[in-house]
């Protein structure tokens, strides 16, 4: 029985994957953050290029990667699928657990699938700089690694709090080239006048993501980048699930049960969209497909369906998604990890329709199944993705219970290497179960903008 | 250069040993049942791990009131600013932290228990930190140390930005001893916190200071009250800080009740919180944990009492601490008098500890 199994580097597929094909109707069109009509590509050059502003809203079921594109992609691509047979036997389960190992790129997680295409389009595009912001720094990492083999500049505004606590994601972003500025910044209007209120502020990833727009757009020759959320994002992580699709028909398998973290979404739809375009075109109409959430950013199982902003500022367009509203995390406060306020349009609209479903787990249970596959499979996962493999162990548990031998697969995006102090929390007995008090917030908020 | 000054109760916890669940006043009867004194031992205990650090300046009192504790551990150049003789007395108690405040201390050690904490309250206020070395027979205040080492260890990173506030707690002793515990809130002690505490896990979801975190809960507390609902909002400094964002004045060290941001009683008792309740079907109740040991009901919060609890319903209870208090408690604990009412509230709760962001935190039942 195979341990890994692996793809050639030219069996690695050479279009993504554009699930917007297979909707059963178009998704809500994004609308501007003033007018609240729909956005048109004019609205969004500014600060993006135009080939990303067409793949953001294509309905071509296939769109090509470029050549250069995936010369690089092989650096680290086709990525291994895992058969945990460690775990298994650990369990006793009759499920047969399968992961993507996404934490071979360079930078240790999924992100550099989308941060690649992303620099190169802005290249090809003439330009000469991107912004972005980054909460703990692996999205910040990824742009660094990728902006450098393009040869353009990048800077990269990560929340003062990371910047301080987490040093050695900074470390690999000055490896790769980039400038990491700690947000709030005096470099923009809007760290100013942040910094003017409060100068002992933490930060927080509105704020910073605040600050790279207000940059790119105020730079002719900068453009902004997003690690997730936007379709454009989602569509470059399919190569993720088409490349799981191929491995699992080479041991003649194919799955019952798709599993993947969900803080933005990108990770999530990586692995699942393909199958979830499987389920919606009748070809496998029984695959589940779950996202796993933190209870303390419980988007998709305690949010609301409605447009709301991506950004605290609401200088973003208008999306229509899952959300905790766009003011859920205060300026004041910090935040790291899965805590976005809301997630992927796309995402959102499939666990909307029925086509996946959301689940949500504490800190502490996620951390316990992230030992118990560090101590079988021998990976230690960033805290992310510990949530898929908690959300995967549940599901192989309930096999256990009914005797099912269903096949699980599940997506393990990242290392944990700069994430120790999180593990170290765990066996002190400091790892806090966080939640978010949904009832009390419904009962009495009605401030997200209501759009219809 | 830290002044830290220390004082010991000598005859603390000797009534525990022999079954007087208290000393107070009793001391005699300890000894004559056989108790021996043990509070300079575990002063030693934590004064050994501070010998030799060059930056500690020790003010204490003469003989077993301090002084005794300090030789035992190695520590022999310290300043005795006060001398008692005879059996000392909460008098001397007093006197000599008088005597510490006069002379300029950073931070008041003292080994007892929970009487020994009022009485160097009573002197300290707010003014002074204090920190407990627990040698008592009850220490429900939230000021004391685990143990003799964590003292030590909170002493040697004592700074004084890096405080928290912490119950001092009043038990009646007599109805102590006839089994029935009944505490009251006495008053709220500033207290050195654990540096890093609520700061290690990768997502930091909550306010590092304690002060910003009390705002934040205030902020999310506001956000959520509803119009025409009263509120009733018991004893501690994260409480009133919802107060203060309403821009009213609470009791600090009682239970007051709000309706449309405005107080309709202040200071209540249960029979008064009754009869608002009754007025008010629609009720809820906003409250802290209490002490060391962090209880919801049944410490310093009497007058939120089983049958206003009942009436309210469990799942209007709003229960709110700020990440720092949750950090030094391990569970919470529920003592409403009422054990099925206990029960009723189950293995776990949810606890607001900043804005829109809770904690789920084990009930000890």
């Amino acid at each position: 029985m195979k341990t890994k199994i692996l793809l050639e580097e030219d069996q690695m597929p050479k279009k993504w994957y554009n699930i917007q094909a297979d909707l059963p109707s178009p998704l809500a069109p994004d609308l501007h953050p003033a007018t609240h009509k729909p956005v048109g590509p004019d609205d969004l050059k500014a600060i993006f290029p135009m080939e990303l502003i067409r793949q953001e809203v294509s309905t071509d079921r296939y769109i090509d990667i470029p050549q250069e594109v995936q010369e690089v992609l092989h650096l680290w691509r086709p990525s291994p699928l895992y058969r945990a047979h460690r775990l298994e036997k650990f369990l006793k389960t009759p499920a047969k657990i399968y992961y993507k190992w996404e934490g071979v790129s360079p930078a240790g997680s999924h992100k550099t699938n989308t941060s690649i295409p992303q620099a190169y389009y802005n290249m090809k595009a003439g330009i000469e700089r991107i912004a972005t912001e980054t909460g703990a720094g692996q999205w910040g990492s990824a742009l660094a690694f990728a902006t450098m083999l393009y040869d353009l500049d990048c800077t990269i505004y990560m929340v003062r709090s990371s910047y301080t606590q987490k040093p050695y994601r900074k470390s690999m972003m000055h490896v790769w080239g980039a400038e990491c500025i700690p947000s709030p910044s005096t470099k923009t209007n809007s760290g100013k006048a942040v910094l003017d209120k409060d100068p002992d502020t933490p930060g927080a990833l509105g704020i910073a993501i605040s600050e790279a727009v207000e940059d790119a757009a105020t730079h002719a020759d900068t453009n902004y980048a997003l690690g997730s959320v936007l379709n454009h994002v989602c569509l470059h992580q399919t190569i993720i699930g088409q490349e799981c699709r191929e491995q699992l028909a080479m041991v003649d398998d194919y799955p019952d049960v798709v599993i993947g973290c969900v803080g933005g979404g990108s990770n999530f739809a990586g692995i699942s969209f393909p199958f979830a375009g499987d389920k919606m075109t009748g070809k496998h109409k029984d695959v589940d497909i779950i996202g796993v959430e933190p209870a303390s950013c419980p988007t998709l199982t305690k949010g609301v369906f409605t447009y709301d902003f991506g950004d605290v500022a609401g200088l973003t367009p208008l999306l229509m998604m899952y959300t905790l509203g766009h003011d859920f995390i205060p300026p004041s406060m910090h935040a790291g990890g899965l805590r976005y306020h809301g997630d992927s349009p796309i995402v959102s609209r499939l666990v909307h329709d029925g086509v996946a479903r959301a689940v949500a787990y504490h800190q502490s249970e996620v951390f316990d199944a992230a030992q118990t596959f560090a101590r079988t499979e021998g990976i230690i996962v960033a805290p992310e993705t510990a949530h898929a493999v908690k959300g995967a162990i549940d599901e192989a548990m309930k096999c256990k219970k009914t005797g099912e031998d269903k096949t699980i697969l599940f997506n393990c995006s990242g290392h944990g290497n700069f994430d120790m102090s999180a593990y170290d929390a765990f066996y002190s007995g400091q790892l806090v179960d966080y939640e978010y008090p949904d009832e009390l917030i419904k009962e009495a908020i009605g401030r997200i903008p209501k759009i219809q | 250069m830290k002044r830290i000054g220390l004082i010991v109760n000598p005859v603390a916890g000797m009534g525990g040993s022999v079954g007087l669940k208290g000393t107070d006043g009793n001391v005699e009867e300890a000894r004559r049942r056989g108790a021996v004194p043990h509070a300079t031992d575990r002063a030693t205990a934590a004064l050994g791990r501070l010998a030799g650090k060059t930056d500690l300046v020790f003010i204490t009192c003469s003989g077993s009131m301090g002084a005794d504790a300090l030789k035992g551990a190695g520590i022999t150049d310290f300043e005795e600013v006060y001398r008692y003789t005879g059996e000392s007395s909460q008098a001397d108690t007093k006197n000599a932290v008088k005597a510490f405040l006069k002379n300029g201390v950073d931070l008041v050690l003292f080994c007892g228990g929970d009487g020994t904490a009022r009485d160097v309250f009573d002197i300290t206020g707010r003014d002074v930190p204090l920190l407990g070395i627990p040698a008592g027979v009850k220490m429900y205040s939230a000021v004391f140390a685990v143990d003799p080492a964590s003292a030590a260890d909170l002493v040697q990173a004592f700074d004084r930005h890096r405080l928290r506030d912490a119950e001092v707690m009043d038990v009646d002793e007599d109805a102590y001893r006839a089994n029935t515990l009944k505490t009251r809130l006495y008053g709220i002690a500033r207290t050195p916190a654990l540096a890093g505490k609520t700061q290690a896990a990768k997502a930091v979801y909550e306010e590092a200071d304690e002060e910003r975190a009390k705002a934040a809960i205030a902020q999310f507390v506001d956000e959520i009250m509803l119009r025409g609902t009263l509120y009733i909002i018991g004893a501690g400094t994260t409480t009133e800080a919802i107060a203060r964002r309403l821009g009213i004045k609470k009791t600090l060290l009682g239970v007051d009740a709000v309706r449309d941001r405005r107080l309709v009683a202040t200071d209540c008792d249960e029979k008064t919180l009754l009869a608002l309740a009754d007025k008010y079907p629609d009720t809820r109740i906003i409250l802290s944990p209490i002490g060391a040991q962090g209880f919801v009901l049944g410490r310093g919060n009497q007058q939120i009492s089983a049958a206003l609890v009942r009436k309210v319903g469990i799942k209007n209870l709003i229960v709110i601490a700020t990440p720092h208090k949750l950090a030094e408690i391990k569970h919470l604990y529920i003592d409403s008098g009422d054990p099925d009412l206990d029960r009723e509230f189950g293995d776990s709760l949810q606890v607001i500890s900043g804005y829109r962001i809770a904690q789920r935190k084990k009930i000890h039942h």
